[in-house]
């Protein structure tokens, strides 16, 4: 029926339709007596609107309509649109974002099939006696228990066995950076190892070469890697020429052999290898010190490290999946468990759906956004409340057009649908302007998100899915505020309005009049109180931001840059690397601008750490630390080089710190901090003995406290080694650089320095410390930074429409105005009179919006630090920006009342 | 039950049951059977056809008339057949309602 009525939409169809009848008709007018058939050309008519889209046709009209009528009013259609559009960007930006976290499938062919194995314990499933978390994927479930997707490398056989379940099997596992060189550059890389089923699993095609197979992921196969496109760009060019090419991984040969797509990413949003090599290339890649380490995590059932996805093979459900394999997976963990502690928490299989990837990225957004979503709709009903309330303003301007409508014998459905499209089309109109902001909203959020990280990596965007919520969201936002004024614009008696011409029109004081009055208030209440709403949560976020920059570190983060080298990835060891850290130390504190150098395993406040046991002389065992469970005793422990303490600037409160005559051979020293003291009840520490496990350590220096591993968390006890005294020489190093001026001018210098001292040594994280300790509460300065741009959007457009409602009644009340003023009132008494009213509108919109904020901003607590979700201060602070925007809004119109001429004003009725 | 919705519809269909028919000619047929109790507005009935012809529930086709003039006729095609049984069941409750509602002629007090 659709169809055959599509088809008269033709022209040429309509036409050959409407030939058809004529003739049809005048066969049958020879066929009746003459008259019998009555009016054929009405008859005619009827039956065309059978196939015609009558209702098409007068939408057309409408639609002309309201064109005409939002040209003939253009202040009024562009303080609209601008509303509107700022709204719906708002909202669009945020989808998008929301769209691409935690909604958007993997960019894989039939994603639905996909699934991801996960385990959950009762506990902390110690069967896993070891595990490798490169993914944050194991976690506290809010349930209870705990929840994981590392799994042993045995899980994968198991898993690859049941091919009538799963079309395959595959798993990955994300390294540490790699150092990568080609063409002669060295680069910090984000890789991927994965299995040779992975590609196969996902199914996507390369963009040049070939990817992985079985074939390559076995120990001892040449060594291969498939780049990203992005990667292979920057330093190849085109794809296919990177194919073939040889390139150095941790300063081992292996051969580019493929190119992943532009789109590919991986299984997990947000994070993009810019490598992939076969999950076998670990044992290439490992330092010879920990090669044993990983050729066993192959055998060991109880490692728990790789992460496993498959692809269910057609018409199989979840639940069939979940109950062949989760049998299986037990007996696995079953044998596997070797005493009665691990048997009594055994870990369930879960096969969960896979279509949108790894859920890590989602569980630490999904709050923030879902948040920032609701501030962006409480933006865009503040801005409709605005828009119905001029809308209803211009009803009354309107109302005489009206009325000559519905006494021309036009149904007052069809009036209020006509409305109706006017507002809609306003509001698609605001929506299309509103995809413009959100374009750059887009950009300017992904800033925001990235806050610095070059690698950040979200792809929000202009897709078909948030451009089909924009849409939709449009023409919602149309009938919400058009449907009240439109109802409220027709339901009027024709003849009054007809007669009453434009004069006296505003002043009537018919009930029809004072609903207007009415309904334009609350629409008024509403924009304060929900703008006092966002002013709330813009305070609290504010509150929180300056809370975390208020954290007494413990140090100085001002004037520091900072960065890491992995050396023994390209093949240092031994008392070699030791000599390269300090010979670089040295070379850097040479460089001009740079006042001291110092280096340490890890940075201070964000590159995490280890807790160790620490004993004092007499052998008590600490009691009273932080951190629950039955270890107390856990001593933050961090290896430093010389001049530590004085490039920090942490305060030494006695004794010394570290110098380059503590090292290999000399007594092993350590540095304490207060709080340490404290706890291990000494008096004078320095000269005291503390012991790490069984190796004893003379006290030399006392320093201050400071953060350790997490920004948030009080400073705990720490302890303090010089890394030259190490048994092993460390790995990596992070150096800190205390610099004259803006330290991140020095970056050039550093990059130089570790040029000449070996061009195959990559750089990561080089940033300033600021920078660093920002990117860790990045989240905060987000939502901080966002929200205070959303209550000062939303405080603008309520206070546009407090000023109109204002306006508009004073207008209303002119003669009454002027009356008063003959009588001899004080022009400072109108301008109560008038401010009087804007208290009134105020109070009730707090008197709603206050209980609101605070039932409201319970469910934001998670995401504040250092206050209260009722924090007095941001809510009495946003009550006085509340009244004070709204008392500017209303002066301006209370002093021009104040300014009436009487006798004018009395004239004027 | 919707009873008097379509009424007309129905009517024009259960009179292409018994055969082809163009236009004037179901007008004729409705009249005579209800021996011209019901008078149906050609006006009413000509938008009516194109409606049900639209929904697929007849087909028309020119054909030769009585008078060997051309003319076109509406016939009956199974999906409105189908649709005629169900209004007619349809009917037959409503039917029923009403009349155990009026029962006989009243004989109220006048």
């Amino acid at each position: 029926m659709l169809w055959r009525k599509l088809r008269y939409l033709l022209p040429s169809r309509r036409r050959a339709e409407e030939i058809e009848i004529y003739e049809e008709l005048k066969s049958l007018k020879e066929l009746a007596q003459p008259g019998e058939l009555g009016n054929l050309t009405l008859a005619a008519e009827d039956a065309r609107a059978a196939f015609t889209w009558i209702w098409l046709e007068r939408l057309g009209q409408d639609l002309r309509y309201a064109l005409r009528s939002m040209v003939h009013n253009k202040t009024f259609t562009a303080l609209a649109m601008l509303s509107l559009a700022l709204g719906i960007g708002a909202n669009t930006a945020t989808y998008s974002f929301m769209e691409s976290i935690l909604l958007r499938t993997l960019p894989v062919p039939d994603p639905k099939s996909l699934v991801v194995m996960k385990w959950r314990a009762k506990n902390f499933a110690s069967v896993a006696t070891s595990m490798s978390m490169s993914t944050g994927g194991t976690h506290t479930d809010p349930g209870g228990g705990t929840v994981g997707t590392e799994l042993p490398y045995s899980t994968l056989k198991l898993f690859q066995s049941n091919k009538d379940i799963l079309s395959s099997a595959f798993c990955y596992f994300v390294s540490d950076n790699l150092s990568v060189t080609a063409s002669e550059n060295t680069d910090a890389l984000t890789g991927q190892y994965v299995s040779g089923d992975y590609f196969r699993g996902m199914g996507v095609r390369p963009a040049a070469g070939r990817f992985i197979l079985p074939a390559d992921d076995e120990a001892g196969t040449a060594a291969v890697a498939v780049l990203s496109l992005r990667f292979s760009a920057q330093r190849f060019g085109d794809p296919s020429l990177a194919v073939g090419q040889l390139i150095r991984i941790n300063d081992k040969p292996f051969t580019v052999i493929g190119v992943a797509p532009p789109e590919f990413f991986g299984a997990e949003p947000g994070y993009v290898p810019d490598i992939y090599v076969p999950l076998h290339a670990t044992l290439l890649l490992s330092p010879a010190t920990a090669l044993t380490g990983m050729a066993q995590r192959y055998q060991d059932r109880n490692f728990y490290w790789i992460e496993v996805m498959g692809r269910l093979n057609p018409g199989v459900s979840l639940a069939q999946a979940q109950a062949v394999l989760a049998p299986q997976f037990h007996r696995f963990v079953e044998e596997s468990a070797s005493n009665e502690r691990e048997r009594s928490d055994l870990p369930e299989l879960m096969v969960t759906e896979g279509a949108t990837g790894l859920d890590s990225l989602r569980r630490h957004y999904a709050k923030p956004v879902v948040v920032l979503m609701g501030m962006a709709g409480l933006i865009l009903l503040v801005a409709c409340a605005n828009i119905a309330n001029l809308l209803l303003a211009r009803a009354a301007a309107r109302r005489r057009e009206i009325a000559v409508r519905l006494s021309m014998g036009a149904s007052r459905l069809r009036v209020i649908r006509q409305l109706l499209t006017e507002s809609v089309l306003l509001a698609l109109l605001g929506g299309a302007l509103g995809v413009a902001v959100a374009a750059w909203g887009i950009r300017a959020l992904t800033l925001l998100l990235a806050n610095g990280r070059d690698n950040f990596t979200l792809h929000a965007g202009l897709n078909w899915t948030v451009l089909n919520f924009t849409i939709v969201l449009s023409v919602l936002t149309g009938l919400v505020f058009g449907l009240a004024p439109a109802i409220h614009g027709t339901g009027f008696d024709v003849m009054p309005a007809l007669k009453q011409m434009r004069t006296t029109m505003l002043a009537g004081k018919s009930r029809r009049t004072r609903n207007s009055l009415t309904l334009g208030r609350s629409l008024v209440v509403a924009q304060i109180a929900f703008s006092f709403l966002l002013l709330v949560a813009a305070g609290l976020f504010l509150r929180t931001l300056s809370n975390l920059h208020a954290i007494n570190l413990g140090f100085n983060r001002e004037g520091v840059l900072l960065f890491t080298i992995k050396p023994q990835t390209i093949g240092y060891s031994g008392p070699a690397l030791n000599r390269l850290y300090t010979d670089l130390q040295q070379r850097l504190s040479k460089a001009p601008g740079v006042r001291s150098v110092s280096l340490s395993i890890r940075s201070l406040p964000t590159g995490g750490g280890s807790l160790v046991p620490v004993v004092a002389p007499g052998a008590q065992l600490l009691s009273g630390l932080p951190s629950g469970g039955p270890q107390t005793n856990r001593v933050g422990f961090l290896a430093v080089g010389p001049v530590f303490f004085e490039t920090m600037q942490i305060p030494v409160i006695a004794g010394r710190e570290f110098n380059e005559h503590d090292m290999t051979g000399s007594p092993l020293v350590a540095v304490v901090n207060e709080r340490l003291v404290k706890i291990l009840g000494m008096d004078a520490p320095v000269g005291h003995t503390v012991a790490i496990g069984k190796t004893s350590y003379q006290i030399v220096g006392v320093v201050r406290d400071a953060v350790f591993m997490a920004i948030r968390d009080d400073p705990r006890p720490m302890i303090y080694v010089t890394y030259l005294q190490n048994v092993r020489p460390p790995a990596q190093m992070t150096y800190e650089l205390r610099t004259l001026g803006n330290p991140i001018r020095q970056a050039n210098t550093v990059r130089q320095i570790v040029r000449q001292v070996d061009s195959r040594l990559a750089i990561s994280d080089l940033g300033t410390l600021t920078a660093h300790i920002d990117q860790a509460i990045s989240q905060e300065i987000t939502l901080a930074r966002l929200c205070t741009v959303f209550a000062v959007l939303a405080l603008l457009i309520a206070c546009v429409g407090l000023y109109g409602t204002v306006a508009y009644n004073v207008e209303r009340r002119t003669s009454e105005i002027g009356i008063r003023l003959a009588l001899g009132a004080q022009r400072i008494a109108i301008v109560w009179v008038v401010l009087r009213e804007v208290f009134a509108l105020a109070l009730v919109a707090l008197a709603i919006g206050v209980p609101m904020a605070l039932a409201g901003s319970s469910y934001l607590k998670s995401l504040l630090f250092g206050i209260e979700p009722t924090d007095p201060i941001a809510i009495s602070v946003a009550l006085a920006i509340l009244f004070t925007s709204g008392l500017i809004a209303g002066y301006l119109p209370a002093r021009r009342a104040s300014r009436i001429d009487p006798m004018t004003a009395i004239r004027h009725e | 039950m919707e009873p008097l919705h379509g009424l007309l519809d129905m009517l024009v269909l259960r009179t292409l049951v018994l055969g082809p028919l163009h236009g004037y000619g179901v007008a004729k047929s409705i009249r005579s059977i209800s021996n011209e109790a019901l008078e149906i507005e050609f006006g009413s009935l000509y938008p009516a056809l194109k409606r049900l012809e639209l929904k697929g529930w007849i087909a028309s086709k020119w054909e030769t008339s009585e008078h060997n003039r051309p003319a076109k006729f509406y016939r009956l095609t199974s999906a409105g057949k189908k649709k005629l049984r169900q209004e007619h069941s349809e009917w037959l409750k409503f039917a029923s309602a009403i009349t155990r509602i009026m029962g006989a002629a009243p004989e109220g007090q006048e």
